[in-house]
C-alpha cells in the first residue's frame, strides 16, 4: 500500500497547495517514502543529510530563524520548509524552530526534485516561497541591529498591572475608596458575577460624589461609568493609546472575550513604557490654540519618525501613525481656522489625497488636499473657504508639511468644489481618458476624508467607482500609464541607475520602485468592486476579488514593504546626516545579497505590470 | 551443547541490547482491528490495520488495510446463504494468507496498540484459527502509557479521557473523521510519537516504555483446537 492511499494522507495533500495542483501520478511520485514525524516544541529541527528534504507541516507551527536568530518566516499547517536544503543545498543557513508541538511530513529528496523536473508550477511556488524568505532574511538581519526604542507594537499583556482591585455593584462608595487606598490604585472595577460592569476613578470620586455633596454611602452603581472601554490583552500599545486619546480616559481595564478582566493599563503605564509618544504628540496638538504653538510642539514630530523607524514596527503601522498625527494636525487646524474667521457658513468635508489618503507618507510628505462644499457658494462663502483653505494649507507647511508642487492643496480655488464639481472633474478625468489629463489626476484617485461628514465622499467614490466600471478604455489608460515607468532593472538585471545629476549612480526608490506599486494597486483597486484606499488592502483586495491571482497580490505586498522599509532606512539615513529625506539610494552600499533581493523585488514589479497590461490594456495598445 | 547455549545467551543478550538503546532503534507495527464485539471469545475480526515506525517516524508506505471479511461460518449460516465446502475453503485460505502476512511483518517488531489488551486477545484467538507457528512479541500499550503519565503528574483525567480521541486531543493531534482499523492505526502512531516526545524531556529506551506500558506475549496456536483435528464428542 502507498501513502497516497491513506484517506487522511490523501485529504490533506489534495487540499494544500501547491500539492493539490498535481497529477495524481505526481502526488503518488512525491509520497512515496514519505515519513511522519512529531516535533516538540522548542526543538530545533535538523536538516543534514537525509533530512535535507522537502518538510510539510500538518499540524502546529514552526518559525524560520536566520543563523544569528533573526526571525525570517513562521510556518502552519499547510506551509513547508527544508526547500533550500534540497534546492540550494541550505546556504542561507536558516533553522527551524518548532513554536508549537507539530506532525510534519517529510518527503523524500528524490520523489521532490523528480516532481520539481516536470511541474513548472510547482518548481515556481517553491522558488517564491525561497525568495520572499530570502527577501525577509535580509530584514531579519537589519532587525538584529535595531535597538528597540519604542515598542507600540508590543501587546498590551506585556506592560499591564495584572493586580486587580474590584468591588461589587452594591458596595458602598466610602468602602470602594478605602480599598482603593489600602491598595494605592487611582481606580477601582465594578464586577457583576465575574464580569466588567463599570468603573470609579479618583476622578469619579471627586466630581460625582465630593463635588456634588453626595453620601459615602451611595452604592458604587449610582456612581460608577457604566460599561466602561475596555482593551483586549492581546492589542498592541498603539491601540491603547488611540483609545485613550479618542475617549480621553487615563484607565484602560484590559477584558478577555468573556469581559472577565484580567488586568488594568493606566495613562502613566503608558507614559513610562515610552517617553515620545504619538498619543503624546496627538494630545499636544489637539491643545494648542495658535499655528506659532503648533509649529514648535510639529518639531517633534521628524524625530518621533525617525524613532518608529529605528524600532522592528512594521511599515505598515509606521504608516497609520504618521497619518494618524496628520490628520489630528489637520483637524486642528480647521478648528483654530473657525476661531480666526468664524463657524462656517455650510456643511463641507475636507478631502486628503495621494499618501496621507493611502496612509503611507513618510519623512518629508508633501500634503495633497482640497475641499467638497454641500452646496454652491456665493462670493461671500466663496471669500470665506478660501481664508480657511489657505490657513490650513499655510499652517500645515509651518507644521513641516510641505506644499504640493502642483498645487492640488484646498488654498487652491480649483481644488474647492461642491460635490457635484468633484463628480463632474472625476468624470472629466475618467472619461477624456487621455495620458497626459491622467498623468498628474491619478492621485486624485486616492481619497479620505479628514474632516466632516464621511458619507459624501463615501458617495462621491461610488459614483467615481461605477463610471470606471462602465468605462474600460480608462483602465487600459491608466494602465499604459502607469506602465511607462519601468522598474530600474535592466536586460542583464543589472540596476538602471541615475546616469548623471545629484543622484547620479543612485537607485530612487520612491519614484522607481513605491511608486510602480502604488499605481498597479490603484488600476486594481479601481477595478475592484469594494473601494479601498491604502495599496496593500488594494492588493489584498483585488486577490480577493480575484482579478489577481494571489501570488502575484503576495508578492507585490511583500515587494511593497521591503521597498518601503528600504526608504524608510534611506530616509532616515539622509535624515539625520543632512536633514534632508531623500529616498535616493546607492546600491553600491548594500551587501551582494541584498542587491540581489531588490533586483528580485524589481523584478516583481515587472510580473506585476505584465499582469496588469494584459488585464486591462490588451486590445487598447 | 554448549554452542546452542552460546547462540541463547547471544539471543538473549541482543535483545536486551535492543531494549536499553533509545526506542527509535527499534521498529514498531502499530495495529488497529475492527471487530464485530469486545470478546475475543465470541466475535470476530472483520479488518486490520497497520502502519510501521522505523527509525522513530511513521512510514507512510507500509500501512496496510485488511479486511477479514469472514464472520464465522456456522452451520447456520451455510444453510441461509448455502456456502458451501468449496466457499469455506477459500475463505480459510484467505484467513491463512492474511495471517501469514502478519506474522512476518510483526516478527522482530514491536507490537503498538491503544488498549492493547483487545487486540492481544483477537491476535491470540486467530492464532487459534489457523496452525502457524508460534511467535514471541513484545507490545506496548499507548493508553496504559498515557495513563501512566497522567498518573505521574497527578493529573485528573474525566471518565472517557482515554479513549484515542481526547489522547490525541491532549496533544493537540488533528481530529480524524474516520474511524476504521487504517485510520486508528495511524492515529495510534501519531499518539506513540507525541507521547515518545513529551517523555521525560530525553528518549526512553524500549525497555522503560515496556515497563510503563507493555510487555511480552506468545502468540501459539493450541494443538487440541486446530481445525484439523475435531474433538471427540
Amino acid at each position: 500500500m502507498a501513502a497516497i492511499d491513506i484517506p487522511e494522507v490523501l485529504k490533506f495533500i489534495d487540499t494544500t497547495p501547491p500539492f493539490s495542483a498535481l497529477t495524481l501520478a505526481q502526488q503518488k511520485q512525491l509520497l512515496t517514502g514519505v515519513e511522519l514525524t512529531y516535533a516538540r516544541q522548542g526543538e530545533k529541527l535538523d536538516l543534514q543529510g537525509s533530512h535535507a528534504t522537502l518538510h510539510l507541516i500538518r499540524r502546529g507551527a514552526c518559525e524560520i530563524r536566520s543563523d544569528k536568530g533573526g526571525l525570517v518566516d513562521k510556518l502552519a499547517d499547510g506551509d513547508c520548509f527544508g526547500v533550500s536544503s534540497v534546492l540550494a543545498q541550505n546556504p542561507d543557513g536558516l533553522q527551524v524552530v518548532v513554536l508549537e508541538d507539530s506532525l510534519i511530513y517529510r518527503f523524500q529528496k528524490s520523489g521532490f526534485q523528480a516532481v520539481v523536473q516536470e511541474s513548472e508550477d510547482f518548481a515556481l511556488f517553491f522558488a517564491h516561497t525561497r525568495s520572499s524568505r530570502i527577501r525577509k532574511l535580509s530584514r531579519a538581519h537589519a532587525t538584529d541591529l535595531a535597538t528597540p526604542a519604542l515598542q507600540l507594537s508590543t501587546s498590551i499583556s506585556q506592560i499591564m498591572s495584572r493586580e486587580l482591585v474590584s468591588a461589587a455593584p452594591n458596595e458602598s462608595v466610602q468602602q470602594a475608596a478605602a480599598r482603593m487606598t489600602e491598595h494605592r490604585v487611582s481606580s477601582i472595577l465594578v464586577v457583576d458575577q465575574q464580569r466588567l460592569v463599570g468603573i470609579v476613578t479618583d476622578r469619579d470620586l471627586r466630581s460625582r460624589v465630593l463635588a456634588v455633596g453626595a453620601s459615602s454611602e451611595l452604592p458604587l452603581t449610582d456612581i460608577m461609568t457604566a460599561n466602561p472601554a475596555s482593551i483586549d490583552p492581546r492589542s498592541l500599545v498603539m491601540h491603547a493609546q488611540t483609545l485613550m486619546s479618542e475617549r480621553n480616559i487615563h484607565h484602560l481595564p484590559v477584558v478577555d472575550t468573556d469581559q472577565i478582566p484580567v488586568g488594568m493599563v493606566t495613562a502613566a503605564d503608558l507614559l513610562r513604557h515610552q517617553e515620545l509618544s504619538p498619543l503624546l504628540l496627538i494630545n499636544q496638538i489637539n491643545r494648542q490654540t495658535s499655528v506659532d504653538s503648533l509649529r514648535e510642539v510639529c518639531q517633534q514630530l521628524p524625530t518621533l519618525i525617525v524613532n518608529l523607524i529605528l524600532t522592528d514596527m512594521k511599515t505598515t503601522d509606521i504608516g497609520s501613525v504618521i497619518a494618524a498625527i496628520s490628520d489630528s494636525l489637520t483637524r486642528r487646524l480647521i478648528e483654530l481656522g473657525f476661531e480666526h474667521y468664524g463657524e462656517p457658513p455650510m456643511a463641507f468635508q475636507f478631502i486628503v489625497f495621494g499618501s496621507q489618503a493611502r496612509k503611507d507618507q513618510s519623512l518629508g510628505s508633501d500634503q495633497d488636499n482640497g475641499l467638497m462644499l454641500s452646496r454652491t457658494p456665493n462670493a461671500e462663502e466663496s471669500q470665506y473657504f478660501a481664508k480657511l483653505g489657505a490657513f490650513v494649507c499655510e499652517g500645515l507647511a509651518e507644521c513641516g508639511i510641505r506644499t504640493c508642487p502642483g498645487d492640488i492643496m484646498a488654498s487652491n480655488a480649483k481644488w474647492r468644489l461642491t460635490q457635484q464639481g468633484w463628480s463632474e472633474a472625476f468624470a472629466h478625468w475618467i472619461e477624456a481618458s487621455s495620458p497626459s489629463s491622467l498623468l498628474n489626476a491619478s492621485i486624485f484617485f486616492d481619497i479620505r476624508c479628514v474632516y466632516g461628514d464621511d458619507r459624501a465622499i463615501s458617495d462621491l467614490i461610488s459614483a467615481m467607482q461605477a463610471r470606471v466600471a462602465k468605462s474600460s478604455l480608462f483602465l487600459a489608460t491608466l494602465t499604459r500609464t502607469a506602465t511607462a515607468t519601468k522598474p530600474p532593472l535592466g536586460f542583464f538585471r543589472n540596476f538602471l541607475l541615475e546616469s548623471s545629476g545629484e543622484h547620479k549612480h543612485q537607485l530612487d526608490l520612491k519614484h522607481q520602485g513605491l511608486a510602480l506599486i502604488n499605481d498597479l494597486a490603484r488600476i486594481y483597486g479601481l477595478g475592484c468592486k469594494q473601494y479601498r484606499v491604502s495599496t496593500k488592502e488594494r492588493l489584498e483586495q483585488a486577490a480577493r476579488e480575484r482579478l489577481m491571482s494571489a501570488d502575484i497580490a503576495r508578492n507585490l505586498m511583500d515587494a511593497w514593504d521591503e521597498l518601503n522599509e528600504l526608504r524608510l532606512q534611506v530616509q532616515r539615513q539622509h535624515w539625520q546626516n543632512t536633514g534632508k529625506p531623500s529616498a535616493y539610494l546607492d546600491p553600491s552600499k548594500l551587501s551582494s545579497l541584498e542587491r540581489k533581493h531588490l533586483k528580485s523585488t524589481f523584478a516583481i514589479i515587472a510580473d506585476g505590470q505584465t499582469a496588469a497590461l494584459q488585464r486591462y490594456a490588451r486590445g487598447y495598445a | 551443547m554448549v554452542k546452542q547455549w552460546l547462540k541463547h545467551w547471544q539471543h538473549w543478550r541482543g535483545q536486551r541490547e535492543d531494549k536499553i538503546r533509545p526506542w527509535q532503534e527499534n521498529s514498531y507495527l502499530v495495529l488497529d482491528m475492527e471487530t464485530t464485539g469486545l470478546d475475543p471469545k465470541q466475535h470476530q475480526v472483520i479488518s486490520l490495520g497497520w502502519v510501521l515506525i522505523e527509525n522513530g517516524a511513521i512510514q507512510l508506505d507500509t500501512a496496510q488495510h485488511l479486511l477479514l471479511d469472514s464472520a464465522e461460518i456456522d452451520d447456520e449460516s451455510v444453510g441461509i446463504h448455502m456456502i458451501t465446502d468449496a466457499d469455506v475453503l477459500e475463505q480459510g485460505r484467505r484467513h491463512a494468507s492474511v495471517l501469514r502476512y502478519l506474522r512476518q511483518i510483526m516478527k522482530d517488531k514491536v507490537l503498538v496498540a491503544h488498549y492493547a489488551p483487545l487486540e492481544l486477545g483477537f491476535l491470540k484467538s486467530l492464532w487459534q484459527t489457523q496452525p502457524m507457528p508460534a511467535l514471541s512479541l513484545h507490545w506496548l500499550d499507548t493508553m496504559q502509557i498515557e495513563m501512566q503519565r497522567r498518573a505521574r503528574a497527578q493529573e485528573v483525567i474525566q471518565e472517557g479521557g482515554y479513549r484515542l480521541g481526547p489522547c490525541r486531543e491532549r496533544y493537540g493531534l488533528p481530529e480524524y473523521p474516520g474511524h476504521d482499523a487504517l485510520t486508528d492505526a495511524m492515529a495510534t502512531a501519531e499518539l506513540l510519537l507525541a507521547q515518545m516526545a513529551h517523555y521525560n524531556h530525553h528518549d526512553p529506551s524500549l525497555q522503560a516504555l515496556l515497563r510503563t506500558g507493555g510487555g511480552r506475549v506468545r502468540l501459539a496456536t493450541h494443538k487440541r483446537i486446530t481445525p484439523d483435528i475435531k474433538k471427540p464428542n
